[in-house]
Formats: structure tokens, sequence, C-alpha cells
């Protein structure tokens, strides 16, 4: 089955599911709204004792943030389900089931879960940005949009394969749970543009998990300050991430099938 | 001498809204909510004598947890009263909760990571048991129950049964005058059942202490209890000796014929339980067990004969369906 | 009291000895912690080079002070969340804890309060590598440790209360996460986790002296990175233990209700 197909019906599924529960959307509706509030209050402390911060002005850090939650969004209803599930069914050796299907194993495990009511913060982080971009009043071209949504996209394929890296580590070393905190941790520091963390930080965020790909470089497709080396470096390293993702896995397969013989 | 346990009049009720399935019902019953009463315990009366060890048996649901839990002082009485060694649980005074204890089959007290001889350490802090008295119990207790190094073991390595074990020590470590067990056996082998039982005995043989036991299991109340209260649907149904309750409920006898030819029409004798090669069960009314038994040893080449009372389990399964049809 | 004392005692050993089993559990944990703290440290110290090396009276090197600080002071905050009571009484646990001769709160207080020694000594590798990494200035007095030390015990003891407060709320009903993330929010703000009271609006710095979550967080802080005199760091020692016994009180009054509501119900 091909994977759009494939994440479509997952899609679906869990769609209907979460529907019942109409009360999980106010809830995640505040704490997107408590989220916001203190993001907000958090700048107004920055911009009440300056104008800029790194030469980011405050409509500009404004959509940074904007595409912080949006992006968060999306790591909480389509890639974290899915990787904290193949943890645990790494630990309770419930994976069989995954692998028995005629499905491609990555695709199925990658796709399965969905938690539709966390949309509620692309949503959200998609207002924030519209806010920011009218008060930038920047020259939005076509082509800048087309930029940023290309930008987007390929930050959100290197999140996930970082994502599906570590989590296959599990295949080794089994108890890696903790380290979805590293991962919420670091992905926090992307509130901020990448450019005013020290060097080996930056870099971190940069090669290592790819934050400031998933953030900051979109948001330069917006605030013109993207160039055409960063959009071939994002390129360049999503087709990287992609192909390492897919041997590590397969690596981890390996060894899981080898070892409940 | 006083009852430790009366309970009079005790019920529990509770009020669990109603509704239908569907969205339209959900909706409405934001507005209009409907409510119904579900009686755990319906008015139930009894008491227990000092140093006494009472069956509680029931099926699920019929209100045993819920009444152990009322009498530990976790529920609070809808209705009725209820008083052990004196106090009323519900108010939960400590000097109470130093005289009892309460074990439940599947829960757990020890901390998970560690030996359990540090959980007995932590509940003699808890319940300021003076140190040496304190070694003297445990040691002892190890000892009944053979547990040797297992204590030293992490909880977490130990099997089911062993764990079961080391909860148990850990429960009577204060000596506690009063037991409350629900379900203790629950998913163990018969030789740790067997074990268990033998150390509640043998506990209660020694501190005279009162046991009031919850199971599914027959065997845990025949071997240890003379008293059996069984309740149902919230009621008692009966309370008294166990071989009173076969006597009581089950008008049935039990015979098992060994013949050359199992293949003879025995329908006239009495209802046909199995057929076997050689082996044939049959069920028949005990007024007539002995003129039944007499036929058969003169109609048939007979080898060998038994006639017993109904199983305990069926008389309860009877007692219960019985009660259902009711 | 001999009692309880053995028991505080016996109850801290046994957590320390399973904590201890969890060390890199734990450290993963304080990693990932201690990202929020430096993203602050990397925002304000930026600030404060632009401004012309200090902003609010904070340099670069006392930013880093104060955050590097704050990494211990917000282990020591981390006490049995809402969430926590919620899982406890779904779970049944709570049923076991209510037939002991004690009040349940004093297992939560001494098993949390042992694993903050396991907490502390893991930390303090962490704060020389993040000292290494980020120089901060630091400048105490032997008072000022004295001070520190009580603060940080206070602080836990505050939260503890407020927090047992808020999870007793699940007595009354499971839709709670939504009051419990708001309550965050708010502490984020008013406790000085998210900045030095120092830098935000007067207005705001006036009402957190009239509520207890700068004394959980802001004021250890300051004790020890800060300028404060003999008196404000004794009155600040003093306004914790009120905000304890107030906290007490209020507990004592709310178990109560919440214990009848419980058994009425059942768990």
């Amino acid at each position: 089955m091909n994977p759009f197909k494939l994440a479509w019906t997952y899609f679906r599924i869990g769609v209907l599911n979460e529907l019942q529960y109409r009360v999980n959307f106010f809830i995640q509706l505040l704490q997107s709204a408590i989220a916001v509030a203190t993001g907000l209050i958090g700048l107004s402390l920055v911009f009440g004792q300056v104008d800029n911060l790194a030469g980011w002005t405050r409509s500009e850090l404004l959509a940074v943030m904007g595409v912080h939650i949006l992006m968060g969004g999306v790591i909480r209803s389509a890639i974290q389900p899915n990787m904290e599930r193949l943890m645990n069914d790494v630990l309770n050796g419930t994976l069989d089931f995954a692998l028995t299907k005629p499905a491609d194993a990555q695709t199925l495990v990658s796709v399965r879960e969905f938690r539709f009511w966390q949309l509620t913060d692309v949503l959200v982080g998609l207002v924030i940005l519209i806010v920011a971009v009218i008060q930038i009043q920047s020259k939005m071209g076509g082509l800048q949009i087309v930029a940023f949504i290309a930008a987007l996209i390929m930050g959100a394929i290197m999140l996930y394969c970082v994502w599906l890296m570590v989590t296959s580590i599990a295949f080794w070393v089994i108890r890696v749970n903790e380290i979805v905190n590293l991962f919420e941790g670091l992905y926090a520091a992307g509130r901020w543009p990448v450019s005013i963390y020290p060097d080996w930080l930056r870099t971190g965020m940069t090669f290592l998990v790819p934050v400031a790909f998933a953030v900051t470089v979109p948001v330069e497709a917006i605030t013109n300050r993207l160039t055409a080396e960063s959009m071939l470096l994002a390129f360049g390293l999503t087709i990287l991430f992609l192909l390492l993702a897919r041997g590590v896995w397969l690596l981890g397969l390996r060894s899981y099938s080898g070892a409940s013989a | 001498m006083s009852p430790v346990i009366t309970i009079s009049r005790l019920a529990k009720h509770y009020q669990v809204p109603e509704r239908e399935a569907g969205m339209k019902a959900a909706f409405t019953s934001l507005f209009n909510r409907k409510y119904k009463t579900i009686k755990a315990v319906d008015s139930i009366t009894f008491n227990i004598e000092p140093g006494e060890v009472v069956g509680f048996l029931g099926p699920n649901g019929a209100g045993k947890t819920t009444t152990l839990k009322m009498l530990s002082g976790l529920l609070h009485p809808t209705s009725g009263d209820v008083r052990v060694l004196g106090y009323e649980p519900r108010h939960r005074p400590h000097d109470y909760l130093r005289q009892i204890t309460l074990v439940m089959g599947n829960r757990n007290q020890l901390t998970w990571d560690l030996p359990a001889l540090d959980s007995f350490d932590l509940q003699r802090a808890v319940y300021g048991i003076p140190a040496d008295e304190f070694k003297r119990t445990r040691d002892d207790f190890i000892e009944l129950l053979e547990l040797g190094d297992l204590v030293k073991k992490p909880v977490r390595n130990l099997s089911l049964g062993e764990r079961m074990k080391m909860e148990i020590v850990a429960a009577l470590l204060h000596k506690p005058k009063i037991l409350f067990f629900d379900e203790p056996t629950l998913g163990l082998d018969v030789t740790m059942q067997r074990r268990i039982r033998t150390f509640v005995a043998e506990y209660n043989r020694r501190y005279n202490a009162t046991v009031l036991l919850t199971s599914h299991y027959m065997a845990d109340v025949e071997a240890l209890c003379r008293r059996v209260i069984v309740i149902h649907h919230g009621h008692i149904l009966f309370d008294g000796d166990l071989t009173s309750l076969v006597n009581q409920f089950s008008s049935y006898k039990t015979l098992s014929l060994s013949l050359q030819n199992s293949n003879l029409p025995l329908e006239n004798y009495g209802e046909v339980v199995s057929r076997e090669d050689g082996k044939v069960t049959l069920r028949i009314p005990k007024s007539r067990a002995s003129e039944v038994t007499a036929r058969l040893l003169s109609d048939f080449q007979v080898e060998d004969l038994t006639v017993e009372d109904t199983p305990v389990d069926d008389v309860i399964d009877q007692v219960f369906s019985q009660k259902e049809a009711a | 009291m001999r009692r309880y004392i053995d028991y505080y005692l016996t109850s801290m050993k046994v957590a320390i000895l399973s904590q201890i089993q969890y060390r890199v559990a734990n450290y993963f944990y304080m990693i990932g912690m201690i990202t929020e703290p430096v993203i602050y440290l990397v925002v304000w110290s930026t600030i404060a080079e632009q401004q012309g090396g200090s902003v609010g009276g904070y340099t670069p090197g006392t930013f880093a002070a104060y955050y590097i600080v704050w990494t211990l002071v917000r282990n020591m905050n981390i006490v049995f969340t809402p969430f926590g009571w919620e899982w406890r009484i779904r779970e049944g646990m709570l049923s076991a804890e209510l037939l002991r001769p004690m009040h349940p709160i004093h297992s939560d207080i001494a098993n949390f309060a042992g694993w903050k020694f396991v907490v502390i000594l893991l930390w303090l590798p962490l704060a020389v590598f993040l000292t290494w990494v980020f120089k901060p200035t630091f400048d105490f007095s032997w008072l000022e440790a004295v001070v520190f030390f009580i603060a940080i015990w206070g602080a836990y003891l505050i939260r503890t209360m407020l927090l047992s407060l808020l999870g007793m709320l699940t007595f009354w009903t499971t839709r709670v996460s939504a009051i419990f993330e708001l309550y965050f929010g708010l502490e984020l703000i008013l406790s000085g986790r998210l900045v030095p009271m120092t830098l935000m609006p007067p207005w705001v710095q006036n009402l957190s002296n009239h509520l207890p979550f700068k004394w959980t967080f802001y004021f250890p802080i300051e004790a020890l990175v800060g300028s404060m005199t003999p008196p404000e760091l004794w009155t600040g020692v003093g306004m914790q233990m009120l905000w304890i016994v107030i906290g007490a009180s209020l507990l004592n009054l709310v178990w109560r209700v919440a214990i009848r509501q419980f058994s009425a119900v059942g768990g």
C-alpha cells in the first residue's frame, strides 16, 4: 500500500476516534492559550528593554513564536505519538504486530497514530504567524510563500528523521523514554532565533536536532533573510537525514528480529 | 465475650448517572441528569467473635469488597451501624488502624526496587513497632514462610507467589488483631496457596486474631473457615457452618459408579452427569440416595460405588443461580 | 514525635536507595530540564550586552549565576504533582495510604525529601559544567549560603503544600488538567522562574510579594546570588515559614472535606 494512502487511512480513523472527545478540544485550546500568553509576556518583557534582539524585531520574533507553536503542533499530533508508541512496542515486544502487516514497516510505525486535537496548536500558530506577518508588512510574494512552505516541510521531515533515529536506539538500548525529555528541551530552545545562541549550541540545533531548520529558516523565508545557500543546505540535509534514518531503521529491525528468534 | 465486629443493617448505596448510548442522549444528559441507585450492600447484619476465621463468599459485585472497605474505614456507609473493636471505622482513628490490616490480592504495597527487608523496616517506622519486638516478629514470619534469602532480593525480581508472601508478612508485622483479606491467593499456584493458608491459620492460632476472608477459591474457605457468610446482590444469603451450607442448599448427592459396561441405561436412576469408559457419575436427590444405591447394586455388576456430598463449589453456584432465578 | 522523626529518616533512606538505582533516568531528566534556563540566560545575556553590559541590574555574569542556581532550585521545587494525585486515586494507591496510622502527606514529603538528596548529588557535576560554559559571577557570604540552604527546603515545603492543595481537587472532579495548566502559567510569571522579579513591571512585583510563588523560587536564588542584607535574608525565611503554616492549615482543612468526599464514593 502506498505510504500516502496508508497515512490517510490512519488519519481518518484517528480523527473519527478523537472527535468523540470534544472536551479535549477546549482543554487543548486553553493550554495553547496559556502557552501563547506566557510567550507574549516573555516577548513584552524583552521588548520593554530593547527594540530588537540580535537584529530581530518584535514582529519578527512574534513570527518565530508562531512557527514554533505551529511546528510544535505538527510534532505533537503526528510525530511524537508514533515515536512514543514505537518505543513502547520495542520495549514490550509488541512491534511484531506492525511487522507482520503487508506494508512497509517504517511507514506503518510512522503514521498509525494521530492526535487530532493537537492540531489546535497548528491553528493557533498560524493565527499568530499571520498577525506577525501583517505587522511586519514584508513584501510577501509568491516566491516567499513557496519558500516558506518548502522550508517548513523540509524542517518537519528532518525532525521526523531525527526522532526516528533516536527512537531506533531502543532496538539496542531498550529504554529510551527519557530521551523525550531531552527532545522537548531542545525543541523549546527553538522558540528564539538560532543566531542568538552560542556557537556550540547553534551547531547542535542545526545539525543534531535540526530545530533551526524547523523554525528559524522558515521564518527567514518570510522576513527576507533567507539565502539560497540556506535552502540548498536544507534540501541537502533533508535527503541526508532521510537516508540515514532509513538506514538506522533497517539496521535496528534486523537486530530486533534476530533477537526475538 | 463481646464480639469484635458488629454490623447492623449496614447499607451502601451509590447514585450512578444513567444514560443511553448515542450522541442525542449524550447531549440531553448534560441538562437532564437521570440517576439510578445501586445498592452495593443492602442492609446486612452480622457479628464476629474474637478469634473467628470467617469466609465471605459471593460472586463479583456481590458486595464483599464494599463491606471490607466499610470495615476498614475506606468507605463511609450510607446507613446502618458498624463497629470494630469498639471503634467506628470511618473516623479512622490511628489507634484503630494500628490494630487492623487489609490485604488485597493484586495490590502492591512494597517498594518495588528494593529488597523486602527495607519495606519491612518502613512498616516498622510507620506503625511505631519497638525495635526488638519487630525483629523477633519479622524473623519469626520469615521462618514460618520459609522465605530465607528471598527477603534480600529486590521485590521486582520476585515471582508473584513470593511477592504475595512478602506482602502478607509486611501486612502482619504490627501484629494486628483483625485481618481483612480480599482475595489473598488470587493468581497463585496450589503450593503457594497452601503455604499462605497454613501461615494464616498459624497466625490466627498464635495471636487469636480475627480473620475475615473473601475468596473465589473454595479451597481457601474450606481450609481456613468454619463459618461462612454468603452474600449476593448486597444481601446475606447464608451465615453459618460450611457443612450446614452444603446441607441447606444442596439437596443432591453425587454418585460415582465404576462399571464394566458404562453404556447401560441409567437415566431411570438419576441424572447422568458424566459418562466415560468404565465410569459413570449420577446426580440424585438426597432423600432417594439409599434407595437408588441399593437398586443399582442389585441391578448391575458394580465394581465400585461412592456417594458424596455435592462439592461446595457447585453448592455455591446453585445458591447463586437459584437467587438469580428468584 | 520521636516516631515521626524515625519515620522520616527511614522513609528518606528508602527513597534514596530506590532513586540511586535510577541515576541515568534522573540525569536525562535533569539535562532536559536545563535547556529552559539556558534559553532564558542566552536571551537575557544578549539583551544585557546590547544594552551596554547590564539590564535591570544584572550583567551576563550575574544572569548566569541566577540561572545556574535556578537549576538547583527548580529541582528542589519538584514535588508530587496534581496529576500524580489523579493517578494515585485512580490506581487505588490512596486506599493503601489511608489504612496506615499516619497522614499520607508525610509519606509524600519524606519520599521526595530523600529523593532530593540524590538530586543534589547528581546536580553538582552539572553545575560545574554550566559554570565552565557560562562563566557566572559569583559572590556570596557564609550567611547567604546558610540562608540559601534553609530556603531551598522552605521552598520545597511551600510547593508541596500548594500542589497538594491543587491535587486534592481531583477528589471532586477529574477534569482538572486545565486548572493545573492555568496555575502553572501563573506560577511561571510570578515566581521568578521566567526572569528575576526585578525585571518585572512594579505592579507585578507588588502582586508577587503577597503571593507564595516568589518564596519558592526567586527568594532562594536571590538569597545566594543577590545582595540582600541580613535582616532581609531572615525576613525572607520568616515569610517562608509563614507560607508553610498557611499552606499546612489550608491543607488540613481541605483534607478533611476531601476525605469525606473520597469515602463517600470510594476508590
